[in-house]
C-alpha cells in the first residue's frame, strides 16, 4: 500500500483545485458576460484539453515545459531550475489538463443569473467587482462547488499527462495512478489492488456531494 | 429511415472488413521496448523471405508480461529479462525459454559535451547535469542493470535527488533526447538509432550484461509459423542485424 | 433639478432620436407602443446603455456627452430603477434586499410599513407574490435616496387588481417625493392617471400626435379621460 503516492495525489488534487478555481473564475466571468470578436475561438481553445487524449497534452507539455520550451525557459529564467519532474511542474500540467472542467460549470452557473439582477446591483451603486462577490457568487454557489469537486476528482484521476511529464519521483511526482501502473509492472498485484480500492470511497463520496448540490438547486 | 439503414450497413462493412480480409499466415509478437528497432528490421527481413506476416506490439517488459498473464493473444514474447519468461514457463503458459539477445545498458546524452569527461561517473557528477533519467529499476531490466552499475561505483545514494524515473527505457531515451534531462540510461540500440547518433554515450563496464530471453506461448494458434520465426531469430542473418544494433 | 437629455442611437428596426427635458417634482410618463424604444431610453438614462451620440445632463452634472467622451457609470449616477421583474436578489430576504444600498437602514422599516409588506420582512423573494416583490423593489430603490426614480413597466407583470392598487399608492406617494420620476408604460389609462407630463415615444421618436390619435379612438373619449382620473372600480368594470 503506497501511502506516499496517495498523499501526493491528494495534495496535487487540492493544490490544483485551489489555484484553478481562482484562475478559472475570471475566465468564466468573461465567457458568461462579455461579447467580443473571436470569443467562440477562444472558448474552443479553452475547452481543448477536454477533447484531447491526455498523452497528446503530455506530449506537448514536455516540449513546452522542457528547458527549450516557452514555459520551461521562462521558469528557468526566474528560478534557475527545471519545471519538469517537479511537484510544481505536475501542478501546472494538472491545471492545464483540468481547465475546461472548472470553466464550463462556472460559466454555466454565471450565465443563469439574469442580467437585470446585475444591472440592479450596478444602479444601486455596486462596482463590478463588488457585484461579483456579493451577487454573482452567492447566486451561483452550487455551480462553483460542482466545478471545484469536478476539478478535484479529475485531478485525482490524472495519469497519462503525469506519466509523460512527471518522472515518477516518489513523494514528489509519483501519484497513485502511476503507482498502480508500476505496481502491476512489478507484478505487485496486491499493492496495486489496495491503492486502486482506496480511490473508490473518496471519489464516490464526492460524487454524492455533487448530486446533493444539483438537487438542492432545483428546489 | 433510409439514413438509418445506410449507417447500419456502413458499420457492418467496417466491422467485417477489419479482421478477415487477409487470410494469410500471421504471427503476433510481444517485444520489449529496447529491442524495437532491431526487431523491425529482422521482422521485415523474415516477411520478405517467407511471406509470413509479423505483427509486433512494443511496450515495457512488465506491461507485456501482465497483458500475457491476463490472456493477451500473443504467439511469442521477447522479454528484456530472463525472469518473466521463466515465470511463464513455470506457470505452464509458455514453452521452454531461450536466449535471443544479450544487451548492454549505456549512458546517453543529447549533449555531445557530456562525453568529454574522463568516465561516465565523472560526467554524471558535473553541476550542469541536473536530472538523469533511469528506467524503473524494479520493472525494467535495463533500469536494474543501471542501478547495479551505480551501486558498484558507489554513486547510487548520492545521485537519488537527480534521478527521474521513466516508465521504460524508451521513455528514458525520450527524456534524454528532448533535453528534458541531461542524460539517460538507455539501451545500446538507442544510441545507434538516427536520433541517438545526434548525441553521445558511455558504455557502462560496471553494468551486468542484460540477458534477454524469449518464450513461445502455449496458446499460440500458429505453432509452425512461430517456430519458423524462432529459427530465423537464431540465424546468422538475424545475428548480423542484432550486432548492428549493439546486441550480442 | 432638471434632466435634459438629447441623444441618438441606431437600433435594430429603427433609429432612436430623442430630445426632452423636465424638472423635479414631476412624474413624467413615457408611453408608446411596445418595442418603440422606451426601455432603451430609460436604460440610457440609467447608464446601462450608451447612446451613439448625444448628451444627458442632470442639473449641472454631465452624465453623458459623446462629444467630450464622458460616460458616468450607473453606480455613480445615484438613481433608482425598478424593472418589471428580477429586481430582487434571490439569495437575500426582502428586508436585506431593500437595505442593500440603503442610506439609512431604519428608514427601510418605515418604507416597509408604508408599502404594507412589513410582515414579510424575512421572507425570500420567491416566497412572496409578484405584487409584494414589486413593492419591495420600490422600497429598495427609495431607500437609496435616489436623485431620479426610473420605473420600467413596474406593474405590467401583475394582475389587473394588484396593478391598480399599486398605481394608486404610487400616485399618493408621488407627492412626498422630492425627485423626478420617470415612468414607462404602454397602458394609456395608467399614463393619464399618473402623469404630470406625458412623453409619447413611437419608433424611437417623440410623437405628440400619437396621444390624440389613441385617445380619440375611444368611443366616448371624454368619458374615458375623466374615468382615468377618478379611479372607481365600478366605472372601469
Amino acid at each position: 500500500m503506497d501511502y506516499l503516492a496517495l498523499y501526493v495525489t491528494l495534495k496535487l488534487a487540492l493544490v490544483t483545485t485551489v489555484f484553478l478555481m481562482v484562475i478559472a473564475a475570471p475566465v468564466a466571468y468573461m465567457l458568461a458576460y462579455s461579447r467580443f470578436a473571436g470569443k467562440s475561438f477562444l472558448e474552443a481553445l479553452i475547452y481543448l484539453p477536454m477533447a484531447l487524449p491526455p498523452t497528446v497534452i503530455g506530449f506537448y507539455l514536455i516540449i513546452l515545459m522542457g528547458p527549450k520550451g516557452f514555459i520551461g525557459k521562462t521558469w528557468g529564467m526566474f528560478t534557475g531550475g527545471s519545471l519538469l519532474f517537479t511537484f510544481i511542474g505536475i501542478t501546472v500540467a494538472s491545471i492545464i489538463y483540468s481547465i475546461p472542467f472548472a470553466v464550463q460549470p462556472m460559466k454555466a452557473a454565471f450565465s443563469k443569473i439574469d442580467r437585470r439582477l446585475l444591472e440592479s446591483a450596478y444602479v444601486l451603486g455596486l462596482s463590478k467587482k463588488a457585484t461579483f462577490f456579493r451577487v454573482i457568487v452567492p447566486n451561483s454557489i452550487s455551480g462553483i462547488a460542482a466545478a471545484a469537486i469536478l476539478v478535484f476528482l479529475h485531478s485525482m484521476g490524472a495519469f497519462g499527462v503525469l506519466l509523460m511529464v512527471g518522472g515518477s519521483i516518489p513523494g514528489e511526482t509519483k501519484v497513485a495512478s502511476i503507482a498502480i501502473y508500476e505496481a502491476v509492472e512489478m507484478m505487485n498485484y496486491r499493492t496495486a489492488g489496495m491503492i486502486a480500492l482506496s480511490f473508490i470511497p473518496i471519489s464516490y463520496a464526492f460524487l454524492l456531494l455533487i448530486n446533493k448540490l444539483n438537487d438542492g438547486e432545483r428546489t | 429511415m433510409k439514413n438509418c439503414r445506410i449507417v447500419i450497413a456502413f458499420v457492418v462493412i467496417i466491422l467485417t472488413i477489419s479482421g478477415s480480409a487477409f487470410a494469410e499466415e500471421k504471427i503476433s509478437v510481444a517485444v520489449a521496448a529496447n529491442f524495437i528497432s532491431a526487431f523491425k528490421e529482422i521482422a521485415a527481413d523474415f516477411e520478405a523471405k517467407t511471406k509470413i506476416k509479423i505483427e509486433g506490439t512494443f511496450s515495457s517488459t512488465g506491461n507485456l508480461y501482465s497483458q500475457i498473464t491476463n490472456g493477451a493473444p500473443y504467439d511469442l514474447f521477447l522479454s528484456a529479462d530472463e525472469e518473466r519468461p521463466a515465470k511463464l514457463y513455470k506457470d505452464g503458459a509458455a514453452h521452454t525459454p531461450f536466449i535471443y539477445a544479450r544487451g548492454q545498458v549505456i549512458l546517453w546524452s543529447a549533449n555531445k559535451d557530456f562525453c568529454q569527461a574522463k568516465s561516465w561517473q565523472d560526467a554524471l557528477k558535473k553541476e550542469q547535469v541536473q536530472k538523469i533519467a533511469i528506467a524503473n529499476t524494479q520493472s525494467a531490466p535495463y533500469g536494474a542493470a543501471a542501478k547495479k552499475a551505480l551501486e558498484k561505483s558507489g554513486m547510487w545514494d548520492a545521485l537519488q535527488s537527480k534521478l527521474v524515473n521513466a516508465q521504460d527505457i524508451a521513455q528514458s531515451f525520450q527524456y534524454a533526447s528532448t533535453f528534458a534531462v541531461g542524460a539517460g540510461f538507455c539501451a545500446m540500440s538507442a544510441a545507434i538509432s538516427p536520433e541517438g547518433k545526434k548525441g553521445c554515450f558511455f558504455v557502462l563496464d560496471e553494468a551486468p550484461e542484460i540477458i534477454q530471453s524469449a518464450c513461445l506461448l502455449k496458446r499460440t494458434a500458429n505453432r509452425a509459423a512461430v517456430e519458423k520465426f524462432v529459427e530465423y531469430l537464431a540465424s546468422p542473418a538475424a545475428k548480423e542485424i542484432k550486432v548492428r544494433y549493439g546486441y550480442r | 433639478m432638471t434632466i435634459a437629455a438629447s441623444f441618438k442611437k441606431r437600433l435594430r428596426y429603427f433609429d432612436l432620436d430623442i430630445s426632452f427635458s423636465f424638472a423635479k417634482k414631476n412624474m413624467m410618463v413615457m408611453i408608446g407602443p411596445s418595442g418603440g424604444g422606451k426601455t432603451t431610453i430609460i436604460r440610457m438614462l440609467a447608464g446601462l446603455e450608451k447612446p451613439q451620440e448625444g448628451k444627458i445632463v442632470f442639473g449641472d452634472e454631465v452624465w453623458f456627452d459623446s462629444m467630450r467622451r464622458i460616460n458616468v457609470p450607473p453606480q455613480k449616477r445615484r438613481l433608482g430603477y425598478v424593472f418589471q421583474d428580477y429586481n430582487l436578489f434571490p439569495h437575500l430576504n426582502l428586508i436585506e434586499n431593500a437595505a442593500f444600498a440603503a442610506v439609512d437602514k431604519k428608514e427601510v422599516d418605515e418604507l416597509f410599513e408604508i408599502f404594507k409588506i412589513g410582515h414579510l420582512k424575512k421572507r425570500k423573494p420567491h416566497m412572496v407574490s409578484g405584487g409584494e416583490r414589486q413593492r419591495c423593489a420600490i422600497c429598495q430603490a427609495l431607500a437609496r435616496h435616489p436623485r431620479v426614480l426610473l420605473l420600467d413597466e413596474p406593474f405590467s407583470a401583475l394582475d389587473a387588481i394588484t396593478r391598480r392598487g399599486l398605481r394608486e399608492e404610487l400616485k399618493h406617494l408621488k407627492g412626498n417625493m422630492s425627485f423626478p420620476i420617470i415612468y414607462v408604460t404602454h397602458d394609456i389609462t395608467e399614463a393619464l392617471y399618473l402623469a404630470d407630463e406625458i412623453l409619447p415615444v413611437v419608433e424611437g421618436k417623440i410623437d405628440d400626435q400619437w396621444m390624440q390619435r389613441m385617445v380619440s379612438r375611444e368611443p366616448s373619449s371624454e368619458l374615458a379621460l375623466r374615468a382615468a382620473r377618478e379611479p372607481r372600480l365600478s366605472l372601469v368594470y
